[in-house]
């Protein structure tokens, strides 16, 4: 059963305070912290009351425990079939050789069980060896924090060379691609991991020039949706993964305001179009430009 | 009955969770028509688990509240939340880590009978033990012998009860990462939970994260489907004003990336086709017998994906297949345009007619499904063909439309 108390904050946060208490008494201080730190907003109104005044009697008024050993749970069979079901996933081998292994357990489902439909055909080759060295190299460094040298080919295909501090990984679920998020480097600080020919830590101290360092531009579109043809629906699931807010301007009608990374405009502005005229952008005026400049051009196709 | 943060049912928070995340723009007085005090606590458990990300907007119809999740930068699904409020009895907490307690290794064995003496020797050093009769217990470690935390061994004819082994939970990055990729990731989030605090390493763009509502759903249906079984589900329309019981084959689940929905693609014995189904629309699933028929249906579906460009697999037109194309012009520097027909074609044919012009065409179930896509090219569409000629006088209209939403006065077209 997915939703059962056994994978629940309470049962996770007592777990925790018990944790100390088997080791020493614990004050009342320290038992709220851990609830503060670990559970809900609100978890404190129940779990400390249960606990102090006995209702769970598993801590004494005096902050021991009846408990003897730290308190671990076993890996349920749920647990056991989702582990198995993403072993079978390609992008798997990404994370080393030595696999988790259940013999006596199904899994939860098999890769021909979950078809993306949508996905880009151009991902990322997670059998490649190569690739696979790669991303394995990228991860150390990122965990132990040492810069990279890397040779890439940019995408009129000549191969640049460069140094990065890496910071993070960044996957599109749509592109299925990763992306190397860092600092330093001349370009932007991003790097397609499927765009790297060579990639090896680099040995000399590096400081990324802060004038390189990967900033983020946030911009904001908002448009205006005719709820037709199901539109409302369609168009806020569309953005959902947006930072955005959505009003009510008329019985139909609904104003829309999308946070966007700069370096994605083109991107909205294309998603936007593929609603057509149930989706009409009011501001900034720039962008307003951008869709007529394009339906401008449609015009003059002569369709 | 009191107002608590956990919950026993799942169904009533999903339908606000999504409400307050993908819409967010409904006024109370829109959520309490059936009930004040439901609206009440329902938005006061979401604030108590995703307060970070809950936000209020006063609109002359009043406050509103909303979920604002910028998935780009949350690392890991804030939704999953929810999942961890599952409501539970002083009965319930108090056994479970006095039956781990006791059965700490998997080297300790022990009958019923020695378990219930070990829990009422650990309570009795407080003023007013709990008393847990041996019933009680053997309920308990029953729930747990299906969760697969216990096993039991007969010997003799005594029962013995051990926990379960416990093997390492693999690198935190692979968790992390499969966590927010994998269908169900709410478990591998289960899963997080038990490791130590770490840096998370793994961001996501394009990160759909409306999907972990349904996970319940979506692992019934993906039990099902490894077992072959026919299922009878209740599904809600997309008013979500009347339910409907459907007895179905479930053959595959099928994902978007672009817009995050789920579908299960089933067969449906009373019309004999195959079809597709939200998994958002499911209330709940009920599984039933093995279907002998299985893998033959799934075949059938395979052989019908070429076809599909999303999950319909009948058009309104109802003739059986569509055919559509259409052409694209670009510029010398443009040479990305014939790459993203084949990168973003999820079925067809693209064929380069000369070095600036490329042509799209395939014959589809359902041609409306691809019209959102030929739009993202418009300024370069030179030609286009629907043989359904009332889509394509759409698609015409559409663009029409489209000049007068921006040039009212035709002012600025050439």
């Amino acid at each position: 059963m997915i939703f059962s108390e056994l994978y629940g904050v309470y049962y996770n946060t007592v777990a925790k305070v018990l944790r100390t208490a088997v080791c020493r008494p614990l004050p009342k201080d320290e038992l709220r912290t851990i609830i503060m730190q670990n559970a809900f907003g609100e978890s404190m109104l129940t779990i400390e009351p249960s606990l102090t005044e006995e209702r769970w009697q598993l801590l004494r008024q005096d902050g021991t425990t009846p408990i003897c050993h730290i308190p671990i749970m076993p890996l349920t069979l749920l647990e056991k079939r989702w582990l198995k079901a993403i072993c079978m996933d390609p992008r798997i081998r990404l994370f080393g050789d030595d696999l988790p292994d259940f013999p006596d357990v199904e899994p939860l489902f098999r890769p021909e069980d979950v078809i993306v439909f949508d996905r880009y055909a151009d991902g990322d080759p997670y059998d490649d060896e190569k690739y696979i060295r790669h991303f394995r190299l990228i991860l150390d460094a990122i965990r132990k924090q040492y810069p990279l040298k890397m040779d890439v080919q940019n995408r009129k295909g000549s191969v640049t060379y460069l140094v990065m501090q890496p910071d993070h990984l960044e996957y599109s679920e749509k592109d299925d691609k990763f992306r190397l998020i860092g600092d330093g480097s001349r370009y932007g600080g991003t790097v397609n991991l499927g765009r790297i020919v060579s990639c090896k830590p680099y040995p000399k101290p590096f400081v990324p020039d802060p004038g390189k360092r990967r900033e983020k531009i946030n911009r904001t579109v908002t448009f205006e949706l005719l709820d037709q043809r199901n539109a409302l629906e369609r168009v806020l699931l569309h953005f959902a993964h947006f930072e955005k807010q959505a009003e009510r301007i008329a019985d139909d009608r609904y104003r829309v305001t999308v946070t966007y990374e700069k370096e994605d405009e083109t991107e909205l502005v294309i998603r936007i179009l593929s609603f057509g005229p149930m989706v009409r952008v009011t501001a900034p005026q720039h962008f307003v430009n951008l869709i007529k400049d394009r339906l401008i051009r449609q015009k003059s196709c002569g369709l | 009955m009191a107002y608590s943060e956990l919950i026993k049912n799942f169904n009533r928070i999903r339908e606000y969770m999504r409400e307050f995340y993908v819409y967010g723009f409904k006024s109370r007085e829109e959520y309490t028509k059936k009930s004040a005090r439901s609206y009440d606590d329902e938005r006061r458990r979401v604030e108590s688990w995703l307060g970070d990300y809950m936000q209020f907007r006063q609109t002359p119809d009043g406050k509103n509240v909303f979920l604002s999740i910028d998935s780009r930068i949350s690392r890991h699904n804030p939704l999953y939340k929810a999942w961890k409020a599952k409501s539970f009895t002083d009965g319930d907490i108090t056994l479970h880590f006095l039956l781990f307690d006791i059965l700490h290794s998997p080297d300790v064995r022990l009958s019923l009978h020695e378990i219930t003496g070990e829990i009422d020797e650990r309570l009795l050093s407080f003023p007013e033990p709990r008393l847990f009769d041996e019933s009680t217990v053997r309920k308990k470690l029953r729930e747990y012998i299906s969760e697969g935390i216990v096993l039991a061994e007969k010997c003799g004819k005594t029962m013995y009860y051990r926990r379960s082994d416990s093997p390492e939970l693999p690198d935190t990055d692979l968790l992390d990462f499969f966590s927010e990729v994998a269908p169900c990731g709410v478990i591998g989030s289960y899963l997080l939970d038990k490791t130590q605090a770490h840096d998370d390493r793994f961001a996501f763009k394009h990160h759909y994260i409306t999907g972990a509502l349904d996970s319940e759903i979506l692992c019934t249906l993906l039990t099902a489907i490894g077992e072959k079984r026919t299922v009878t589900m209740e599904t809600v329309n997309r008013h979500r004003d009347r339910t409907a019981e459907k007895r179905v084959v479930p053959l595959c689940v099928m994902v978007s990336v672009q817009n995050g929905r789920q579908y299960l693609m089933a067969y449906v014995p009373r019309y004999q086709r195959i079809t597709s189904f939200r998994i958002d629309y499911i209330v709940s699933v009920q599984p039933e017998d093995i279907c002998e028929e299985f893998d033959a249906l799934r075949e059938k579906l395979r052989d019908m994906l070429p076809h599909m460009w999303g999950v319909s697999t009948q058009s309104v037109s109802e003739h059986r297949m569509e055919h559509v194309e259409f052409t694209v012009r670009y510029g010398d520097d443009e040479m990305h345009i014939h790459r993203r027909l084949e990168r973003e074609k999820r079925c067809g044919i693209v064929e380069r007619l000369d070095a600036n012009t490329s042509r799209f065409s395939a014959d589809l179930f359902d041609a409306g499904e691809i019209v959102p896509w030929i739009r993202t090219f418009l300024c370069r569409i030179t030609e286009i063909h629907f043989s359904d000629q009332a889509l394509e006088e759409q698609f015409r209209n559409d663009i029409d439309d489209m000049m007068r939403l921006y040039f009212p006065e035709g002012g600025d077209t050439p």
